[in-house]
């Protein structure tokens, strides 16, 4: 491993010290410092059997990235044996996506199945199914939810009425809708004390990049407020080329992602096997979130 | 005391509290509201599925006079369009508190998706609305015109059609079992035309001129249609009811339960039952009855609460059944849970909206020509 010499060390902290800075006067300035930087697509690498599945995933999605986007079939593979309900993919969703209490992408839910003292759990972990013929879709009045060119059902957030009309059509139970509450909305403040509540209020405040757009919560009316939410395969990290943060942070690694269109790719073998289902497939919304039972 | 001048104070507090449900919708969003993401419709969507059934209904009864000529009716037709108007604006104002972004919805008419049912209700409510004001237009200036006549004949199927279109809004779903019925769209017309029977007896009882010689024939008319509507939509139930129940899909037979032994018992079996279907069939069907103007009246409030209940009663249960087990307990928050009682904002708009449908009929009344019987008249 490389050893950082004093003059790296001096350079990283200066730099972390000045974004640190810049983020309590600013945060959005300062995370657009940041994200400019991470702007080019890195390229694909050679992966061995070996190596965490992660980097192969990684692999597989860098090198979809390369293709023209129609050619991508962005899928994800659940691996119910492997998940443990530890509930950290939907805290990396909530924090990724800086989702407001009541507003939820991708629970776990959790089955007790049996009587003591046989009992079994069972862990079943719901993002959006980003359906090919999703019935949310076409209930929209103004086409504000549809599937953009990757095939991942998006909604845009400008031309949503808040309706919720697509929330009732779908019958995952995906979308939730944003009342515009806030976690320290009821939180105790009372100087010198008790303390914390307007950091916290700001950095809730601050904007959310879903969408790749800059979205702040300071009204009860500004958009995504007064909109219905959901999942959406993190596509702002995708184009980054990064993974879903669900997908990066499940400790067990029974979460996967990738082009199913990659004959080569680890979800493409994945869904070839037979212990694959889907849900509710008998209504015909051919989800793109397969499960492995 | 003048009925009139108590309804006037009635409405006038009620549009008081409504007023304050305004204030808190419009200054805190949609934060004090009870319904949430789960179940995502809640009081004010019932109560503008209700308004606007009353709407469609009130202009089926007003084509009995203005376009079909039926002689007892004459002079109805004015002040049923009117109050079909005023529901309608009642409605209206329910949903557009409801929207997340009501700003938007210019959006609907010069974005719309039209393979939309909402697209499609919202298209037909408006022309539907426009309509009625024109209708009523001519009907109080050219009661005898050849056009109001064919617009009349044009609203009637409109007014199925926007009725109609608020079932399929339901039925179309797939994901709803309890609300995926092919019939709906048949059966919402039904109990439009239930509801604006309904609404035409106190708008007549109370507030109408007590010296129209064809009322007592009116009520007797209103009342054993209203009866029928109401058996009508009984057995509509006891199918729908019974053929979920038999056909044991889970997720249908527990919003079934629901209804009849969950959160709703009391709605559905006081409210709906008792109260708005079985005490004013038993009295509308008694033609010795019909002398009793008030009681006539405060019968067709009860029916009214009836329909009012009922829409709720097709809404929620439908949305308190978890799409998946165990999702009520995968996530708690504000807004993420399948029990839903309406907020005291939600109940305060909706009291609101009701005080202005009344205040909107009697000021109809008082200041518009809606119960001279011009065109006879003109005849005399």
């Amino acid at each position: 491993m490389k050893e950082i010499s004093r003059r790296d060390f001096l350079k990283i902290s200066g730099a972390a010290v000045s974004l640190l800075g810049a983020w309590e006067h600013a945060p959005e300035q300062a995370l657009a410092a940041v994200n400019t930087s991470v702007k080019a697509i890195p390229q694909a690498f050679d992966v061995s059997p070996e190596d965490d599945q992660i980097l192969r995933m990684q692999s597989d999605l860098r090198r979809a990235l390369q293709k023209p986007v129609e050619e991508r079939r962005w899928v994800m593979v659940i691996d119910l044996r492997k998940c443990v309900g530890c509930h950290a993919c939907t805290i990396a969703c909530v924090a990724e996506n800086k989702l407001p209490p009541g507003v939820v992408y991708r629970p776990v839910m959790v089955e007790e199945l049996g009587t003591y003292p046989n009992v079994a759990v069972k862990f079943l972990p719901r993002p959006c199914m980003q359906c090919d013929e999703p019935p949310c879709v076409p209930v929209c009045p103004v086409n504000a939810t549809y599937k953009d060119k990757n095939g991942v059902v998006v909604i845009d957030y400008d031309q949503c009425i808040g309706c919720r009309y697509c929330v009732t059509a779908c019958p995952y139970g995906a979308r939730t809708f944003d009342f515009g509450v806030l976690y320290t909305d009821e939180t105790a403040e009372f100087d010198g004390i008790i303390f914390g509540k307007p950091s916290a209020s700001a950095y809730e405040r601050s904007a959310s990049y879903e969408y790749g757009d800059a979205r702040q919560r300071n009204d009860h009316t500004s958009s995504p407020i007064g909109n219905v939410r959901k999942c959406h395969f993190c596509l702002h990290r995708l184009e980054e080329g990064m993974l879903p943060a669900c997908t990066t942070t499940c400790i067990g690694r029974a979460t996967y992602f990738g082009d199913a269109n990659d004959q080569n790719s680890l979800v493409a073998d994945l869904i070839a096997s037979p212990n694959v289902m889907r849900l509710k497939e008998e209504l015909g919304t051919q989800p793109r979130v397969y499960y492995l039972t | 005391m003048n009925i009139k001048r108590f309804f006037y104070g009635l409405a006038g507090f009620a549009l008081l509290i409504g007023l304050w449900g305004i204030y808190d919708r419009l200054v805190y969003g949609h934060v004090n509201t009870n319904y949430g993401s789960y179940v995502v419709w809640g009081l004010w969507v019932a109560m503008y599925l209700f308004f606007a059934g009353v709407a469609a209904g009130s202009f089926m009864i007003s084509t009995l006079d203005l376009l079909f000529r039926i002689p007892i009716f004459k002079g109805t037709g004015r002040i049923a369009l009117w109050t079909g108007l005023v529901s309608l604006a009642a409605g209206l104002t329910s949903i557009a508190l409801d929207l997340g972004h009501i700003e938007r919805i210019w959006k609907v008419f010069i974005e719309g998706n039209p393979s939309s049912v909402m697209f499609q209700m919202v298209w037909g409510y408006t022309i539907f609305g426009l309509l009625m004001l024109v209708c009523l237009y001519l009907a109080i200036r050219q009661p005898e015109s050849r056009l109001l006549r064919i617009l009349m004949g044009f609203g009637l199927g409109l007014s199925l059609f926007v009725s109609g279109a608020v079932g399929a809004l339901l039925g179309v779903q797939a994901a709803r079992p309890f609300w995926h019925v092919g019939l709906f769209p048949v059966q919402f017309p039904v109990f439009s035309l239930a509801s604006g029977a309904a609404a035409m007896l106190p708008v007549l009882a109370f507030f109408g001129p007590k010296q129209d010689p064809n009322r007592r024939s009116q009520f007797w008319v209103l009342g054993i249609l209203s009866a029928a509507l109401v058996l009508v939509k009984l057995y509509f139930m006891w199918a729908d009811y019974s053929v979920s129940i038999y056909g044991n899909v889970p997720q249908n037979v527990d919003a079934v339960q629901e209804v009849l032994f969950g959160t709703y018992w009391w709605a559905f079996w006081i409210l709906q039952l008792l109260i708005g279907s079985f005490i004013p069939l038993a009295v509308l069907m008694q033609k010795r009855l019909v002398e009793k103007t008030m009681l006539i009246g405060w019968m067709g409030v009860c029916l009214l609460i009836g329909y009012a209940v009922a829409r709720g009663l097709i809404i929620f249960p439908a949305l308190s059944v978890p799409e998946i087990d165990s999702l009520a307990n995968a996530f708690g928050g504000p807004h993420l849970s399948f029990d839903y009682f309406p907020s005291l904002v939600e109940w305060a708009v909706t009291i609101g909206t009701i005080g202005m449908a009344t205040i909107g009929v009697l000021l109809g009344g008082d200041f518009l020509p809606l119960y001279e019987q011009r065109r006879v008249k003109g005849k005399a």
